[in-house]
């Protein structure tokens, strides 16, 4: 892998975007490396939660224009649904996936970081689609998902105007869940992201799909869904084990079967 | 009204309240819980003295935390669905309601407790509330509509975080995140909370009752329809005689307002 890179640790996969001369640019090769390893990622039992990161200060400056510059509306297509279908699968992922934001995450960076569970960030962090001053859109889903998160008069005038966000604008508009000091939000972040992976690895997948499908659909029949999940937890080791932790007051070992 | 084991209720200047009282520390929701609120929010409804409904726990400790956990932990998936279901009807007649019912959340507020919350259509807070989704914490999500109603409320992103987490939040917290709508001091909690609800009890009923219902349909049917909707609900209020004196009194008062002596 020459674009990012990836350590596991006590089943925590730490990804960063290695482009750090390019602002981790979002280039063809990425795309495809990210794309590989979340595919390996998904089939690995040992693998409880993933953290996306970039290196060097900031996330991602969006795609890397050099490539795209000279593309026909038929590359251009490709290229979309080649970041559309990563978007889906990093949203789709079994496990929980976290973002931590420093610096730059504009663009396509912006719409890898919109695929994940919720976005956290530091105060360095700055956000913005700026396609529209290059004469293109956001084409990684972000004209989908960043007004299902902030509304949808919110995301035009990031989309229109192109303007930075600050850190705590995002925070205040629901673009990012929380806001941490660089120099202890990676720790916080893992801190979080391994506290969550010590649930129930059943219940979080499913709690995961239900609200992911179920935003989708209408109401009435995303409830019915929840139901038959709710079900399905009755049927799990980790609901005996949770529940008899919780009688017996102590702490439940979770083996997600 | 009642006999209620589980709960008390009363009426005062046109707001009917039912008090969950369980007898125990916690307000839990189980089976009998849930029958009796059915019960008393249909008694509630009825009831031509009544203009809006308040839930509360009030003066307990708690609103309400969800599930009795020695019960539940020994259902198979059936008793699951069933139960699932149970709780998701009472939310139904919360939701389908003629008058407004409002959540007081007068404290702790968890698992099918803030549900329960989320299915009101107010949600006021005394500032002792603490408010979770702890369900991740012993292996199950929750089944009375919580993982799709929370991200309608709060966003998607922030829901995750709720359920992914299983932390607790303070009232101050679940107003940034416009899970709740007021916080009030816990001292003048249930005062707020009855000054709040006369004001919507005192609506004219048939206007509060069409305002709700086009609330909740504009969730789930398209920007078009929803227009449609509108116009029938509004047609449906002329020519009425309360409706033309409101009319009559607000041009009067502005007149009033706007010519100079």
């Amino acid at each position: 892998m020459e674009s990012i890179s990836f350590t596991l640790q006590d089943g925590l996969a730490h990804i960063q975007l290695q482009r750090p001369d390019r602002l981790n640019a979002v280039s063809l090769t990425m795309l495809s490396e990210l794309q590989e390893l979340f595919e390996r990622l998904g089939k690995e039992q040992a693998v409880t939660g993933v953290l996306l990161a970039g290196s060097g200060g900031n996330f991602s400056a969006g795609a890397d224009l050099n490539e795209i510059r000279h593309f026909t509306p038929l590359e251009a297509i490709a290229f979309a649904e080649q970041g559309q279908k990563l978007c889906s699968m990093i949203e789709g992922f079994p496990r929980p996936v976290l973002v931590a934001v420093s610096g730059y995450a504009l663009g396509a960076g912006l719409e890898l970081a919109l695929s994940c569970d919720y976005i956290l960030a530091d105060t360095t962090a700055q956000f913005a689609f700026r396609e529209l001053s290059y004469g293109v859109l956001p084409a990684f889903g972000g004209t989908q998902r960043l007004p299902r998160l902030v509304g949808k008069a919110k995301a035009k005038e990031m989309i229109f105007t192109g303007q930075l966000l600050g850190a705590e604008e995002a925070l205040r508009i629901g673009l990012i869940n929380q806001l941490f000091a660089p120099e202890e939000m990676l720790v916080k972040v893992k801190g979080q992201l391994q506290q969550i992976c010590s649930y129930g690895l059943l219940s979080l997948q499913l709690g995961k799909e239900v609200i992911d499908t179920g935003y989708e659909i209408n109401l009435a029949a995303a409830c019915k869904m929840e139901r038959d999940a709710f079900a399905v937890c009755f049927s799990t080791d980790d609901q005996k084990e949770g529940m008899d932790a919780f009688m017996e007051k102590r702490q439940p070992r979770f083996t997600g079967k | 009204m009642g006999p209620w084991q589980l709960l008390k209720t009363d009426i005062r200047r046109g707001v009917g309240t039912i008090y969950l009282d369980n007898d125990q520390r916690f307000n839990t929701l189980h089976r009998d819980c849930i029958l009796e609120l059915r019960d008393a929010l249909k008694v509630l409804e009825d009831d031509t003295d009544v203009g809006c409904i308040v839930l509360t726990g009030d003066p307990g400790e708690s609103f309400a935390v969800g599930a009795n956990i020695a019960e539940m932990k020994d259902f198979q998936p059936l008793d699951g669905w069933k139960f699932s279901q149970l709780g998701q009807g009472l939310f139904d007649q919360i939701e389908q309601a003629k008058k407004p019912v409002i959540a007081a959340l007068n404290g702790i507020t968890m698992g099918g407790g803030c549900d329960l919350a989320l299915a009101c259509d107010i949600r006021l807070a005394s500032d002792r509330l603490k408010i979770a989704h702890p369900g991740a914490k012993l292996g199950i999500i929750t089944g009375f509509c919580g993982t799709q109603k929370l991200p309608r409320i709060v966003g998607r992103n922030k829901a995750k975080e709720i359920f992914m987490t299983a932390g607790t939040y303070s009232a101050q917290e679940a107003l940034r995140m416009k899970l709740i709508e007021q916080v009030y001091p816990a001292a003048q909690f249930m005062d707020s909370v009855r000054v709040y609800a006369e004001q919507i009890a005192a609506q004219p009923r048939q206007a509060l009752q069409l305002a709700k219902k086009l609330l909740n349909a504009a969730e789930n049917v398209c920007l078009n329809n929803g227009q449609v909707m509108e116009l029938g609900a509004f047609a449906s209020l002329f020519p009425r005689a309360g409706t033309m004196e409101r009319i009559d009194d607000f041009f009067a008062a502005h007149s009033r307002i706007d010519s100079p002596e």
